[in-house]
């Protein structure tokens, strides 16, 4: 369902990859404009900081245009950008954690203030009070919930994306409806 | 099919559903089941819910990715004087550079220094050195512009 094979004016990734491959610029940007939505997705998921996922992005594509000859036809552009990306995003969040560290060690903690999330709640919509409720839950479950509601990915391509199983992606992401729905009562 | 199996793959489906990716006939079926049981009409709401409220992209991502990107696939052309000041003289100056082995021997940035691999260095848009190509591989006029620029820009220059 998910499974990518666009095919509208600039043709199905397979093609664009093939002129991309060959240097045509139009392919390169036609994959950037295509994909960098979902990849981004991806990188807010796994940081949830806006400026560091689109630095994760761009990262992503450098990485994976300048491997692109190694790139095997038979897999999808999209899952392997997106595997690249998840890559990407893990090595900035080791980055920003080892930051923190840094930067807590000398610093004392900031407390959060007129920030109680039983409060805020109650003004917000329903739909962002279930986007702050999402960010509550196990990493994998929150994860498998975003990718599959946000970006429309399938089981399959968020297993590769968290580490796991088609299976446990699935797992999951029931898991995590569930325990949303309990969450907003 | 009864109700109770009906629902396994109505849930499956709801992602699709409310993004508008579900082919006609699976479309159907989930508004037909979501209209006699009360479990998925729930999770719809939620899944709805979820999908108004979704993060995207910032508008200009995908300009500032799709040039990074090509930047960095015609090296050559690159603005050189786009560069930060340190990083433009270490390229000059040939600090840090092996340019044959292709290793960061200096301290320049060092994320960016873990994060190098085997190969050419190349430079990116935003001007921080993230492997460039060797100054030989750049013609005379654009070596030119390049001295140039760091005389133009060093302290006590001609600009
Ligand atoms: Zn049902």
């Amino acid at each position: 369902m998910s499974e990518d094979r666009r095919d509208d004016a600039e043709g199905p990734d397979a093609r664009l990859v093939e002129r991309a491959r060959a240097g045509d610029e139009a392919a390169l940007t036609a994959l950037v404009r295509r994909h960098s939505g979902v990849a981004f997705g991806v990188a807010l998921s796994m940081t949830r900081d806006e400026d560091i996922a689109q630095d994760v992005v761009q990262d992503a594509f450098i990485k994976a245009f300048g491997a692109l000859d190694g790139f095997r036809g038979d897999a999808s552009f999209k899952s392997w950008l997106l595997t690249i990306t998840a890559n990407e995003a893990r090595g900035a969040l080791r980055k920003s954690r080892r930051r923190r560290e840094t930067a807590l060690a000398d610093a004392p903690e900031l407390v959060a203030s007129g920030d109680d999330p039983a409060e805020a709640a109650v003004t917000a919509s329903e739909a962002e009070r279930a986007r702050s409720r999402l960010a509550e839950l196990p990493e994998k479950q929150r994860l498998s919930v975003a990718l599959r509601v946000d970006e429309g990915l399938s089981f399959r391509e968020i297993g590769e994306i968290i580490g796991s199983s088609e299976g446990a992606a699935r797992v999951n992401y029931f898991h995590g409806i569930r325990r949303l729905r309990e969450l907003m009562g | 099919m009864n109700t109770q199996d009906r629902c396994a793959e109505v849930r499956e489906w709801l992602p699709d559903h409310v993004s508008a990716r579900l082919d006609a006939e699976r479309d159907r079926l989930v508004r037909e089941h979501t209209e006699v049981c009360a479990e998925c009409r729930a999770e719809l709401e939620l899944i709805g819910l979820l999908r108004e409220s979704r993060p995207k992209a910032p508008a200009e991502l995908a300009d500032r990715v799709a040039r990074a990107a090509l930047g960095r696939r015609r090296p050559v052309r690159r603005p050189w004087w786009g560069l930060s000041a340190a990083a433009v003289a270490a390229v000059a100056l040939g600090i840090g550079i092996a340019s044959n082995e292709g290793r960061v021997t200096t301290t320049l940035q060092d994320d960016l220094a873990a994060e190098f691999e085997e190969g050419e260095f190349w430079v990116s848009d935003d001007g921080l050195l993230a492997g460039a190509p060797t100054l030989e591989e750049l013609t005379d006029d654009e070596l030119a512009a390049l001295l140039d620029e760091l005389v133009a820009e060093s302290p006590g220059g001609q600009g």
